[in-house]
């Protein structure tokens, strides 16, 4: 254990942390997870207030609609700096801080030919990276959401903190939030097929899909082994597979019957099960991400927008010909609340990582479905053709204990 | 290997389709309006529920059907000839179905009045015919205790089963948890909000501290304040801060300043909630056992339901927060539909009526008290005692 974790372990010390975001303003990533660690939020039954402290911030783009300077001024311990150097430095010439959260999501960026939107996840975490190997040590790093658009780069990220041996979390809030029903997958489980329902757009919201399912699946007998390729379906090319079986309809009725957001196909019922000719004019754009791990086991993300807007998972488990199904809550600050307090249990795992030094759930998960939602952009931009995937050979276990939301 | 969350959820399976004959439900309804509960739990016995992850098609159906009213944009109609089923002009023509007998397995009422109305000629059908079917009686029987409990003396008088309240006590909960049965509870304390949702919040409250040891024995006194006197009895200790900041540790909706900003907020530290709930209600509650409660009406300070219960064996704060899901699917209603299916089915109550009766016989005790210029009430009528299901009855499947 390290000297920081052996200090905070004996509440000699509290983590000084930088936040290094692109925007901080109400709903942004930034102000959900940043705002948990100055305000505190609801944890087990209780206001908790983190036991540490956010020193410094960066942010890229401020705003009219910016919150940061408001929130500076209400905590004068939080002083913001002109470059991410200087916020890791505390304005002097080393590291300053124990911990780093990284918050590349939200703000205004080129999206390019593929439709992917380049948040500077990997831009940001090379000068946070700079400033560890010119101080000669490295802390823990959170990394908000994928690690990049572009897999070379993610790739690198985690080599590199394999490199200087830095604890790393990234990913998404999904694998980490409330369940109903609040049910785990099995340890060793055997699983043949899982499926995501949701909703959310192209580099956005498949992520979220796609680490709802590998949260899931990674518990399976032997672990994570890798993907060997992803296919996308989008428009008309997604009902022909949706007809032709390309997934399992029954897992795909199953996540069905676990959304609390199912848009109603008749007019004047508040709840019916939809056929897929409702489907169909509910649902403008469809999109399928449907892959193969090189164990067999095949995933399949759904994006249907206009009949769901919550992540809705399903699967085949131990043999049984009835799908495994739940859902992955999110209390959706759409005028449902007013806090997205899917956040605090991703904050308060980010909490641990920097009382600790060690990551609580792997950073191959992430990696993994960072490569994957790249590959099923990359394999829509080639015309929905199957893409092979031999770069996300990527193997790992899971933790043994649940990490989601259950206290 | 199967957790044992895991292995409930396989076991829970239902078969998709009934294999016997469907039981026959009358509904007894103010009216069948867009969006009523008539309609959120009346729909689910015409075109199925979500339950347990698969699309549930229900052993019972609707076959007759009463209403009060019929205003504009009304579905009674609607669903009758679609679903094949007749409307009738009297609660004694749905119940017989145009014949001179009791023609249906079971009842549902919705009755908007809450006077007892529809409960009580359903219930002269019953003694004419000697005999009763299972009812499920949204909410409460009536408003009034002393009619609620002739109702449901008259409805033990010829053995049918009952089974009242929201669907607050059988939602999910966040987390998904229950008082331990048995368990020795200090103080409970409920916040709700919502004008005319004030039943749903005791019944919330009571649907908890039922599960302590001895069991629900009934209610001795209560008070109810209004606005600085809520504030000031929390300074004096009448209910636990301590319990108010946990509850709301479970909200997803504080105002104020996360609504402007969506910071999360301690709404009590920071002296929030007076500023925020401007006209707070505490409903201070004091079993026959000695057990304290109170329910927090605060209305302006947050969106939802939450509970929070201080246990001293084994010693621990509890918390959750009665998710209410969002409309149209409301799907906490189909988790009381499939209540209602059991009781139909089983032709018992999963869970006592007793808690509705004494969770209405709380409140209209309590506006008794808010009468009488807010003064703590002896309550020897509420000397309702039953025991709880050891089993939650609450959303896990």
């Amino acid at each position: 254990m390290s000297d920081l974790a052996m200090n905070s372990m004996n509440n000699l010390v509290r983590p000084k942390l930088a936040a290094i975001v692109t925007a901080y303003y109400k709903y942004s990533h930034a102000q959900h997870i940043v705002d948990r660690l100055l305000e505190g939020y609801g944890w087990n039954g209780q206001h908790h207030y983190p036991p540490m402290d956010v020193v410094s911030l960066y942010v890229d783009q401020v705003g009219a609609n910016d919150l940061s300077r408001e929130r500076a001024a209400r905590h004068p311990g939080m002083k913001i700096y002109p470059t991410i150097a200087e916020a890791l430095t505390a304005g002097g010439s080393k590291l300053a801080v124990d911990g780093v959260v990284i918050v590349g999501e939200h703000g205004t960026y080129p999206r390019n030919q593929k439709g992917q939107t380049q948040y500077p996840r990997w831009e940001f975490f090379q000068q946070v990276v700079t400033v560890f190997r010119d101080s000669g040590r490295s802390v823990p790093v959170f990394s908000d959401k994928h690690l990049s658009w572009n897999w070379e780069w993610a790739r690198k990220m985690y080599d590199t903190s394999r490199e200087l041996g830095f604890p790393f979390l990234a990913g998404s809030s999904l694998p980490v939030t409330w369940r109903t029903p609040s049910v785990e997958m099995p340890l060793e489980a055997s699983i043949s097929e899982a499926l995501c329902l949701c909703y959310g757009g192209v580099d956005s919201y498949d992520f979220h899909g796609l680490e709802t399912v590998q949260c899931m699946v990674e518990r399976r007998k032997g672990g994570e082994k890798g993907v060997a390729w992803i296919q996308a379906y989008r428009g008309e090319k997604f009902w022909e597979a949706l007809r032709d079986g390309v997934w399992s309809k029954p897992l795909m009725d199953a996540a069905l019957c676990r959304s609390h957001t199912l848009v109603p196909a008749r007019a004047g019922f508040t709840q019916v099960f939809p056929g897929v000719e409702d489907m169909r004019r509910l649902v403008k754009d469809p999109v399928a991400y449907r892959y193969q791990h090189s164990d067999g086991v095949k995933g399949t993300v759904l994006l249907m927008n206009g009949l769901v807007r919550d992540f809705n998972f399903a699967a085949y488990v131990n043999g049984r010909s009835e799908p495994w199904s739940t859902q992955m809550f999110l209390p959706m600050p759409d005028g449902r609340t007013t806090l997205a307090s899917f956040f605090s249990p991703q904050v308060n795992h980010c909490e641990t990582m920097f009382l600790t030094g060690k990551a609580p759930y792997p950073l191959e998960r992430t990696l993994l479905t960072t490569g994957l939602t790249a590959a099923g952009v990359e394999s829509l931009y080639r015309g929905q053709q199957r893409y092979e995937t031999p770069h996300l050979n990527i193997a790992y276990q899971p933790v043994r204990e649940s990490t989601f939301w259950r206290t | 290997m199967l957790t044992r969350r895991s292995f409930l959820q396989t076991a829970a399976a239902i078969p998709a389709v009934a294999a016997s004959q469907p039981k026959r439900i009358a509904m007894l309804a103010t009216a069948y309006t867009p969006l009523s509960q008539a309609q959120h739990m009346g729909d689910r016995f015409l075109v199925g529920y979500p339950y347990g992850g698969v699309w549930r098609m229900p052993e019972a159906k609707l076959t007759s059907l009463y209403v009060e009213k019929k205003p504009e944009g009304e579905l009674s109609g609607a669903r009758a000839r679609e679903f094949g089923f007749d409307v009738y002009s009297t609660v004694a023509g749905a119940l017989r179905r145009g014949g001179k007998e009791l023609a249906v397995d079971a009842v549902l009422i919705f009755d908007d009045a809450g006077e007892g109305g529809l409960f009580e000629q359903c219930l002269q059908v019953f003694e004419q015919e000697r005999r009763g079917v299972p009812v499920y009686q949204d909410r409460q029987l009536a408003h009034s205790f002393e009619k609620a409990r002739t109702m449901f003396e008259r409805s033990r008088r010829l053995r049918f089963p009952v089974l009242g309240g929201t669907s607050l006590p059988v939602t999910w909960r966040l987390p998904a948890i229950d008082l331990p049965v048995g368990c020795r509870v200090e103080e409970a304390l409920m916040v709700g909000v919502g004008e005319g949702r004030e039943f749903h919040a005791i019944e919330g409250l009571q649907c908890m501290v039922e599960r302590r040891r001895g069991g629900e024995t009934g209610v001795k006194s209560v008070q109810l304040l209004e606005g600085d006197a809520v504030w000031k009895a929390g300074e004096a200790g009448r209910y636990s801060k301590e319990l108010l900041i946990s509850a709301l540790s479970r909200s997803d909706t504080p105002l104020g300043f996360s609504d402007a900003d969506s910071r999360p907020q301690n709404l009590v530290a920071a002296g929030q909630l007076q500023v925020l709930a401007r006209h707070p209600a505490a409903y201070l509650i004091e079993y026959r056992d000695g057990l304290k409660a109170a329910v927090l009406m605060l209305d302006g300070a947050v969106k939802d339901f939450n509970f929070a219960a201080r246990l001293s064996a084994p010693r621990q704060v509890l918390a959750t927060q009665f998710l209410v899901t969002p409309e149209p699917n409301a799907t906490h209603s189909a988790c009381l539909t499939q209540k209602v299916e059991q009781l139909i089915a089983g032709g018992a109550a999963p869970y006592p009526a007793e808690r509705a009766l004494l969770a209405g016989g709380v409140l209209e005790s309590c506006l008794t008290s808010k009468e009488r210029e807010h003064a703590r009430l002896q309550t020897p009528q509420l000397k309702v005692a039953y025991q709880a299901p050891a089993e939650p009855q609450f959303a896990q499947a």
